[in-house]
């Protein structure tokens, strides 16, 4: 720039404008040179986390621990991770139906304000402790409608702690097809079912199943639902009503073993690493499912 | 299907063809709409013409009942097609909106196909493959569309241009064989060419159906309709023939509206 422009371009603005912005910007790049540092606040627990697990697992990783039981202080993880899908297949059997329920009543059935009632219902089940729920299946399954202590009673307490947040998602799914387009359908003599199904269920479906997949991925880390009510066991299930073991169990039963049974702890981290494995996995999914929902509005929208 | 008389034995249509009978819509103590009665001939375009605010569309939506869908609207009066109340309890708002379809301000095209949106409403009563392929092509040749997608029907709606989404909403509607075709300003979001094919398409469907067109722009109701509504502030304030309204208004109101002293 030459000094003439310079000098025009200074007599543009006055000294407060200048002064102003110059504060704002000076503001905003201060919170940039932030941003790096936040960063490393977040992704340095979970790295460390990662290293730690791996630290302690992989030395002694081997494939045949995929295939063995568990047996007293050393073997592999074949029985609590056949438990552990089992476990989340019968949750999901459980929270995927229902939740999609709760989300189309409170996402596009219920007049005002009933869907605030569904959502404010599924918020204080998401808000309760997960080890209540525990307490609530071993009362209510294990001991008043006597399952025992079950897969079946594991897996139905399971999906009623993954239930919320597959509704709430569901819900989100829904309530975000444009307005424009209910009106259009119901405008062409469909009923609001019909729109459901033929119009908002496409639309809605990538974020339902990332949805699923988030619950999944929640419910796949949990314990305490599962303590009282699934109980622990080395073997995979064969029958609803055997108690089941599952990779958190494993975790919780033999991480605080003493130094001694070294093989025992070593275990204990294995099972997290493949846990942490799933978990990871699930997330990636519902990353790419909530951007292909993302494109799909988009579109809608433009 | 609603007790509406087959269109072959309509015809001389009566006096009365929909009717709209001392209507009120309130909100609160808020008055949308202020003792509306009108008259809406068969075989007419019957342009409503005010300001923003006015009212203009919550009166088209109360037409097919689409006004239930908003919350918190309270009607009184009458709405009544070839003599039969519309909101009586007995008749199913479905299916009202067939007979009267609609078109909203901006297109609403489904995330699918052409053929698969224009056929929509085939769809919902499960009509057979032969009548959806013969009343989608019916549809978008009466909505002028059929020339500019009839060599790839498959293509998705989105990639269409606005103005031809818009036509594909109104074949959307065609499709169901309406009475009556509700246009809620179809054309503000479209560029001048995109009106002008709408204009063209509505001028045509005025020899089968009575169409309602909402529009704030004086020009366009000058060019499209045979009879004008002026709404005011939820309130009727006359209606004739175009000419008389656009050229010898009798009230003040809409001749200020209409030489633009205020919009």
């Amino acid at each position: 720039m030459s000094a003439a422009s310079e000098t025009a371009w200074a007599e543009w603005f006055s000294p407060e404008e200048l002064g102003h912005f110059r504060r704002r910007r000076s503001i905003d790049r201060w919170f940039g040179r932030l941003l790096p540092v936040v960063f490393l606040v977040a992704i340095i627990p979970i790295l460390d986390l990662v290293y730690w697990v791996s630290q302690r697992s992989l030395p002694t990783f081997t494939w045949a621990i995929l295939t063995t039981n568990p047996t007293g202080n050393a073997g592999g993880l074949y029985g609590p991770l056949v438990g552990t899908v089992y476990l989340l297949l019968m949750g999901l059997a459980i929270a995927v139906p229902l939740g999609i329920l709760a989300g189309l009543a409170s996402g596009v059935f219920l007049p005002h304000p009933w869907g605030e009632v569904v959502r404010g219902a599924g918020d204080l089940l998401v808000g309760t402790p997960s080890v209540i729920l525990g307490y609530f299946g071993y009362f209510a399954l294990v001991l008043y409608l006597g399952w025992g202590a079950s897969l079946l009673a594991g897996g139905v307490t399971l999906g009623i702690f993954m239930l919320p947040y597959v509704a709430r998602t569901s819900d989100q799914a829904f309530s975000s097809v444009p307005t424009d387009l209910r009106d259009a359908a119901l405008g062409a003599g469909a009923r609001l079912r019909q729109y459901a199904a033929r119009i908002a269920f496409p639309i809605a479906l990538p974020q339902v199943l990332s949805g699923i997949f988030l619950a999944a991925a929640i419910g796949i880390g949990e314990t305490a639902p599962l303590l009282w009510t699934a109980l622990f066991s080395s073997y995979p299930p064969t029958q609803l009503s055997e108690p089941t073991g599952y990779l958190t169990g494993l975790i919780w039963n033999y991480f605080d073993e003493p130094p001694t049974f070294g093989t025992e702890v070593t275990l204990a981290f294995q099972a997290a690493l493949i846990l942490i494995a799933i978990v990871v996995a699930m997330n990636v999914i519902v990353r790419v499912l909530a951007e292909r929902s993302r494109r799909k509005l988009e579109g809608l929208y433009g | 299907m609603i007790a509406v008389p087959d269109p072959a034995s309509l015809a001389p249509a009566p006096a009365g063809f929909l009717e709209v009978d001392h209507l009120s819509v309130r909100a609160g103590a808020r008055t949308i709409l202020d003792d509306v009665t009108l008259n809406i001939p068969d075989r007419t375009v019957t342009g409503v013409l005010g300001p923003s605010g006015c009212g203009k569309t919550t009166f088209i939506r109360c037409l097919n009942r689409m006004v239930e869908l908003s919350r918190g609207l309270r009607l009184e009066g009458s709405v009544r097609l070839l003599g039969r109340d519309l909101y009586d309890r007995a008749i199913d708002p479905a299916l009202v909106r067939r007979r009267i379809g609609m078109v909203f301000q901006r297109p609403t095209v489904f995330p699918s196909s052409v053929f698969e949106n224009a056929a929509f409403g085939l769809r919902l009563v499960h009509a057979s493959e032969e009548e959806v392929d013969r009343r989608v092509e019916d549809a978008l040749r009466r909505s002028g569309l059929w020339d500019e997608v009839r060599d790839d029907l498959d293509r998705s709606a989105l990639s269409l241009s606005g103005g031809q989404q818009q036509r594909l909403c109104i074949a959307r509607a065609l499709a169901v064989e309406p009475r009556v075709l509700l246009l809620d300003e179809p054309t503000s979001n479209l560029d001048p060419q995109g009106t002008q094919r709408i204009e063209a398409t509505v001028r045509r469907l005025r020899e089968d159906i009575a169409i309602v067109i909402v529009t704030h722009n004086v020009g366009q109701a000058a060019r499209i309709s045979d009879r004008v509504a002026f709404l005011h502030a939820g309130r009727l304030v006359e209606v004739g023939p175009t000419a008389d309204i656009l050229e010898r208004p009798r009230e003040a109101l809409t001749e200020q509206f209409i030489t633009g002293r205020f919009s």
